[in-house]
């Protein structure tokens, strides 16, 4: 009689495992065919006050502190996901395998990341592990972005990818923003000929023709993750003008201008370079910061001032 | 005699059938238990299959939108109701499918607390794709950002980070804390599996921090030869080492460039991994 019983609820656990996993697929489905209907439809059900049922209710004020949370923690993890797709492989009571498929993107940089992770639950705690790890990044930032992800790939380091993304986008951003702000204050003179989130920014005046200054603005990921910035400048000058440079600008010139940066920090130190692109009328005899662009120029480190 | 014996017999067999009937209300009340769970269970399966058909019957009504037909030309005005109850289930296992997501992929888990006068986070780490420990801290927003509370190991210079970066980048302080926690986790892990894997180098030193390791290894050839490598880890915030140097009684196996090979094996990949390569390579026992 017993023994009747025990299987019964044996069988009856085993089908309301089996209901239960159905149930949240036939969910997750309809969320995929019909998201964004669904949350047009729902919105002003659920983000207005009043209204709904009583058994509604409860639902409603649970998507709503839902939205609230994820609104959360996206602010603090930098991170927007877009997608969410989720696939449950195996669930028993103390395993889970689960598939998921994301999307997003790190301030402007898109990101697509699909993993595996396996969850086992042992006596005294939960082992956790990813199984499986593929990454697609999109954007003109990532030019030499594949080794970092092919090395992150291989050890199935999600977390670092993400912590990596994070603080490389901190330093593309901080790129962009002083680029644009060059190009916007001297219009003429800064050029962005591969736009503003590429590296790359020349400095030339309409009145010297054939002499430019470009700066390379390169952001370095090794591949364990670590996120260098770097600044290089390159001198270019038309033949006549070569021949006066006497004091060798162009050979020096780069040099100087890594002594600058390391004095007056970046934004200040490609002022300083563009301002020299100014040609003055002959009037001015003094020492000035303005100056023409002729070779005979000297950085002076000291007084930080750029005379004949 | 007689008498007495029925007597004492008698008792004997009064108290035998007791005790049976004791048993019996053990069994009795056993299977009271069972039957009520079964029917518990049952109860529950029925709705849930119950819940089933009309989650199916609410993707056919789902149809009907993408085919673009009004919502509440519904059977019934119940049926209405039914369809956004399902639609916002469906909708509430995609926001907890998102917040799962965000764990996963190491978030801070950011709580509030105490009526938002100060927040929960939580440091998951990693290392080769297998989560390690978590550390959690608790924020006093009141005045100044302040930690109140945290569980990270007492050898982490948590004191110099917070100092530095705390009231100026919430958000640069958490990345840094992050970065440095899973690098010492790191650590500590390649320490735990070269003791697993590698069972045939010895840990001479290793300390909290896990930012120095010596190591004796066994180097083959005709004679054993003793192997004493030191990694010292000068960036907190990497696995890696920044420096590793030989030690062998033998200077020309400590000079050789099978060796010189090892030392950058060590410098460029995780010690259990550079151990094994070692290994397979015959270098160490």
């Amino acid at each position: 009689m017993e023994q009747k019983y025990e299987e019964e609820i044996q069988m009856l656990q085993q089908e309301i495992e089996m209901l239960e996993a159905e149930q949240e697929e036939t969910l997750r489905s309809i969320f995929i065919e019909h998201g964004d209907r669904l949350q047009h439809e729902l919105l002003c059900l659920v983000f207005e006050e009043g209204g709904g049922e009583q058994d509604l209710s409860i639902l409603i004020t649970e998507v709503r502190e839902l939205e609230k949370d994820l609104r959360r923690q996206t602010e603090i993890n930098g991170i927007a996901l877009n997608e969410c797709f989720v696939k449950t492989l195996h669930k028993s009571e103390r395993k889970l395998v689960q598939q998921l498929r994301l999307a997003g993107h790190c301030s402007v940089l898109l990101f697509q990341v699909e993993f595996a992770v396996t969850e086992i639950q042992e006596d005294d705690a939960l082992r956790r592990r990813v199984t499986e790890l593929n990454i697609v990044v999109d954007g003109v930032e990532f030019k030499d972005f594949s080794a970092f992800v092919s090395r992150v790939e291989d050890t199935k380091d999600l977390l670092l990818f993400f912590r990596t993304l994070r603080t490389f986008s901190e330093r593309c951003e901080e790129r962009r923003q002083t680029f644009q702000h060059f190009q916007e204050k001297y219009p003429d003179v800064v050029s962005l000929p591969e736009g503003c989130r590429s590296e790359l920014m020349i400095i030339r005046s309409p009145q010297l023709p054939g002499t430019s200054m470009t700066i390379f603005w390169k952001i370095d990921v090794s591949m364990e993750g670590v996120v260098k910035p770097s600044l290089e400048l390159l001198l270019k000058m038309s033949d006549q003008a070569r021949e006066f440079d006497t004091k060798k600008v162009m050979e020096n010139g780069s040099n100087y201008f890594q002594s600058l940066l390391q004095i007056l920090g970046v934004e200040a130190s490609i002022e300083g370079l563009i301002r020299t692109m100014f040609v003055r009328s002959h009037k001015t005899s003094q020492r000035s910061r303005r100056g023409n662009f002729i070779p005979n120029l000297l950085f002076d480190i000291n007084t930080c001032t750029i005379t004949r | 005699m007689e008498a007495v014996e029925q007597g004492v017999l008698g008792h004997l067999m009064a108290l035998e059938r007791d005790g049976m009937g004791q048993q019996d209300q053990h069994e009795s009340q056993r299977l009271e238990m069972l039957k009520v769970r079964a029917v518990t269970l049952r109860a529950q399966r029925d709705q849930l299959k119950h819940q089933a058909d009309a989650v199916k019957v609410r993707r056919i009504l789902k149809d009907k939108i993408s085919k673009d037909l009004p919502l509440d030309d519904v059977d019934a005005a119940g049926g209405f109701i039914d369809l956004q109850k399902s639609l916002l289930t469906a909708w509430r296992m995609q926001l907890k499918d998102l917040q799962r997501a965000h764990h996963l992929i190491g978030g801070y888990d950011l709580v509030e607390c105490k009526e938002g006068k100060s927040v929960c986070v939580s440091f998951h780490t990693a290392f080769e794709g297998v989560y390690l420990e978590t550390y959690n801290m608790e924020l006093d927003l009141t005045r100044t950002v302040q930690i109140s509370r945290h569980n990270i190991p007492p050898s982490f210079p948590l004191e110099s980070i917070a100092k530095q970066i705390l009231q100026k980048d919430l958000k640069a302080f958490l990345q840094t804390l992050s970065q440095k926690l899973n690098a010492f986790a790191g650590r500590r892990q390649q320490v735990c599996l070269l003791k697993e894997l590698v069972g045939s180098v010895e840990v001479m030193e290793s300390n909290q921090l896990c930012n120095i390791l010596v190591l004796m290894c066994t180097a083959q050839g005709e004679t054993p030869k003793a192997v004493l490598c030191t990694l010292e880890y000068g960036d907190l915030t990497q696995c890696l080492p920044t420096r590793v140097s030989i030690e062998c009684e033998d200077k020309t196996l400590s000079e050789s460039p099978q060796w010189k090979k090892n030392q950058s094996l060590l410098l460029e990949s995780p010690a259990h991994t550079a151990l094994l390569t070692m290994r397979r390579m015959g270098s160490i026992a």
